[in-house]
């Protein structure tokens, strides 16, 4: 049985209102014509979908959509029709092409060109062959124009994340009871496969991953960084009694991401320690999304998650960030804590319905660590959890 | 050296490319045998592999040596990063890349284009994709080997949708069936989600909610990349037993897959091939989904997936093209009851 819900969702409203945040932001960077070919744009721009598919197959049917700043329907060519957006008139539905090759490509820039022949065109990414058809013509990246649009979420797009993180929550339920000594990753992966879509997921979009820790950094991988190697691809390693694995996986509804983290026990209890572990890290979420509300910065996100660790390690990976946006991408602004640097940081103000993953790491070297993850979202005043764990006493 | 690597040195000896800097998983794997993280759907193009023909290296953008096969080095790993223009700078330090003057890319952005333009000056970016298609194309005996094996897989995890095809049971939760399959064989990849989807007049590839009711014919596709290599196959079964006509619409759709598949030929024109009426697909098998061109023929040492749809029957099997003849990999019955 699928998952039901009580609360409002409207995917046409949230079609229209996304399609006309993007309008005015073409507007703002003066684009006339969006040419999207990356499938969380287009999802984002049109409402799209196309079957969750290995990027090897993605890339060779991919969708594409154009998006024009008069603010008419966008032109959506795909080769999953069953996929279309009921408003979508049917002069803007269009067969998928072989981007790869000359035709296909000459195709598009040709159709593109007549469409907005002189102003302003922005392309989010080229194949080569779509390179060489639009040569001589200049190609403004749209990554502002997207990223502004993509920023504040309308209520369904929250809804979509809270219903993809709820389906997640639930999935997970079953999973977590196989946990045992002898049983294996890639099993795990199975049962939750198979519970997203009983629930009601839309796709699952990354390799699911439970990574048996080290208790210290120098006991695990090689590491390029000097920091913990995080994550890892899945093996039929069986698990062993008292790993410590750690959990990420995500799923999506309607196209919205989930993002799912825990750190599970295999077949014992948590000790004093890694109950101490656990409790930093609730500390520091609680500390971060009390400080939560517009006007803030990532960079001010930054100095509570290290106050409240104060004397310790970085309370997060070096290689990724304290938080990350998402949305119709897993990983998309605002980003929080990366190596893009306090100054970056310090840029990135907080507006209503923004959306943050934080995913806090506390680490004891010699006694492994506690990762998990929480979404957030920024209110008028203040913030809201989209997830519903609290990991009390590692729960 | 591995096979791969040294074919791809040669062919890049021979068009005249200097170095490759690639974004996609594929063209990755094949250069470098890495097993990374698989992530669904696009992704914009960003240095993550890159190939110098002068040093015969490979170079990957990693934090770990996890997966990454010992003949590559740690010194040959670089850093990720959130700036992209730290990540431009790590790879412009590849030793002998600065010497490059043709590089090969499998895709472009515009911002990444200023940005290797500025680190790299002096290269030029050429198709690399069209490139790569062609050394990837012909399969050595051990690549069969692995796409054997994959289609092993996704045949036995189709064998346990077929034992759960059944009045009452939905599109979604079939879907599930095959993936709790995979995962239990060791598998955690599926090469796509698979269309566990009640027939009609187009074949579909998003399952919905509907539940499967007496006299429906269900197709069933789904494919997985075992280790990186593609096993796919599409099969239709009749709930609760097939009716006369539907038996026959399965005899039909067997021999039409039959003659298809008798067709795939070194010599053959892959857009005549697809043109035939009752084909659907007919795609190269290898790391994943291989695109073959319309204007091209086919070769001795391909392998494709051909599908054939029939009277709302839906077949697809992995053929190896050889100069003996057609040899198929694919070993699930037919049949649609």
């Amino acid at each position: 049985m699928t998952l039901t819900f009580d609360s409002t969702l409207d995917l046409e409203r949230m079609r229209r209102e996304r399609h006309a945040r993007l309008v005015a932001s073409m507007h703002e960077d003066g684009i006339d014509a969006l040419l999207l070919l990356g499938q969380g744009n287009i999802a984002y721009a049109t409402g799209l979908r196309v079957p969750a598919s290995d990027q090897n197959l993605a890339i060779h049917r991919r969708p594409v959509a154009l998006v024009t700043v008069d603010g008419a329907a966008p032109h959506v060519w795909t080769w999953y029709p069953e996929g279309l957006p009921a408003e979508l008139p049917a002069d803007h539905a269009h067969d998928g092409l072989r981007l790869e090759f000359a035709d296909g490509a000459r195709t598009l820039a040709s159709f593109v060109t007549d469409v907005c022949p002189a102003g302003t065109l922005a392309v989010d990414e080229l194949t080569m062959p779509l390179h060489a058809a639009f040569a001589g013509r200049a190609l403004m990246d749209p990554s502002v124009c997207l990223g502004r649009a993509k920023l504040q979420k309308t209520s369904d797009e929250l809804e979509c994340i809270r219903r993809a993180q709820r389906i997640n929550e639930v999935a997970i339920e079953d999973v977590k009871a196989m946990v045992r000594p002898g049983v294996r990753g890639t099993e795990l992966t199975g049962r939750l496969l198979e519970r997203i879509f009983e629930l009601g997921a839309s796709a699952n979009t990354v390799d699911p991953i439970w990574q048996a820790m080290p208790a210290s950094i120098a006991d695990g991988p090689f590491t390029m960084t000097g920091d913990i190697i995080f994550p890892l691809v899945t093996t039929p390693r069986p698990f062993e009694q008292g790993d410590v694995i750690w959990v990420d996986n995500g799923i999506s509804y309607q196209g919205y991401q989930s993002d799912y983290g825990h750190t599970w026990i295999v077949g014992g209890e948590p000790d004093a320690v890694k109950k101490d572990q656990c409790a930093r890290y609730r500390a520091v979420i609680r500390a971060v999304v009390d400080a939560m509300r517009p006007g803030v910065t990532a960079r001010d996100l930054t100095r509570i998650a290290k106050g409240v660790e104060a004397g310790k390690r970085t309370p997060w990976l070096k290689h990724f960030y304290l938080a990350h946006g998402t949305g119709t991408e897993s990983a998309e602004a605002p980003f929080v804590g990366t190596d893009l640097g306090d100054e970056f940081d310090e840029t990135q103000v907080l507006a209503p319905g923004n959306v943050l993953v934080l995913e806090p790491v506390i680490w004891d070297d010699g006694q492994s660590g506690f990762r998990a993850e929480d979404i957030v979202a920024v209110t008028e005043d203040g913030a809201e959890m989209l997830s519903s764990l609290t990991y009390e006493d590692y729960s | 050296m591995p096979e791969h690597l040294g074919r791809t040195l040669s062919a890049m000896a021979d068009a005249g490319i200097d170095a490759l800097i690639l974004g996609r998983d594929g063209n990755a794997r094949f250069v470098s045998g890495a097993d990374r993280l698989s992530l669904t759907g696009t992704r914009a193009f960003a240095p993550g592999c890159v190939v110098v023909r002068s040093t015969g290296k490979v170079h990957l953008m990693s934090t770990t040596d996890d997966g990454i096969p010992a003949d590559i080095a740690h010194e040959q790993l670089y850093d990720m990063s959130w700036n992209p223009m730290t990540i431009a700078g790590n790879v412009a330090a590849i030793p002998g890349l600065a010497d490059a003057r043709t590089i090969g890319v499998d895709g472009m952005t515009p911002m990444m284009e200023t940005i290797l333009g500025g680190v790299l000056p002096g290269a030029e970016l050429v198709d690399g994709e069209t490139f790569l298609r062609e050394v990837r194309r012909p399969k050595s005996a051990g690549d069969l080997d692995g796409i054997r094996n994959a289609v092993a897989v996704a045949e036995a995890c189709l064998a346990t949708v077929v034992a759960a095809v059944a009045p009452g049971i939905t599109e979604r939760e079939l879907l599930g069936k095959f993936e709790a399959r995979m995962g239990q064989l060791g598998v955690t990849t599926p090469a796509f989600e698979a269309a566990t989807c009640v027939a009609g007049t187009t074949p579909r590839a998003i399952v919905t909610d509907r539940a499967l009711r007496t006299g429906d014919l269900v197709h069933l596709r789904g494919g997985v990349l075992v280790e990186g290599w593609e096993g796919v196959l599409a099969r239709t079964r009749a709930v609760d037993g097939a009716t006369g006509p539907q038996g026959a619409a399965g005899e039909r759709a067997s021999a039409a897959l039959g003659e298809a598949v008798a067709a795939c030929r070194p010599g053959e024109v892959i857009a005549e091939l697809r043109a035939r009426p009752e084909v659907t697909a007919l795609e190269g098998v290898g790391l994943g989904h291989e695109e073959l061109a319309d204007d091209d023929a086919l070769r001795a040492a391909d392998v494709v997936y051909v599908e054939v749809f029939v009277d709302q029957v839906l077949l697809g099997d992995v053929v190896h093209v050889t100069d003996a003849g057609p040899e198929i990999l694919t070993t699930s019955p037919l049949d649609v009851a």
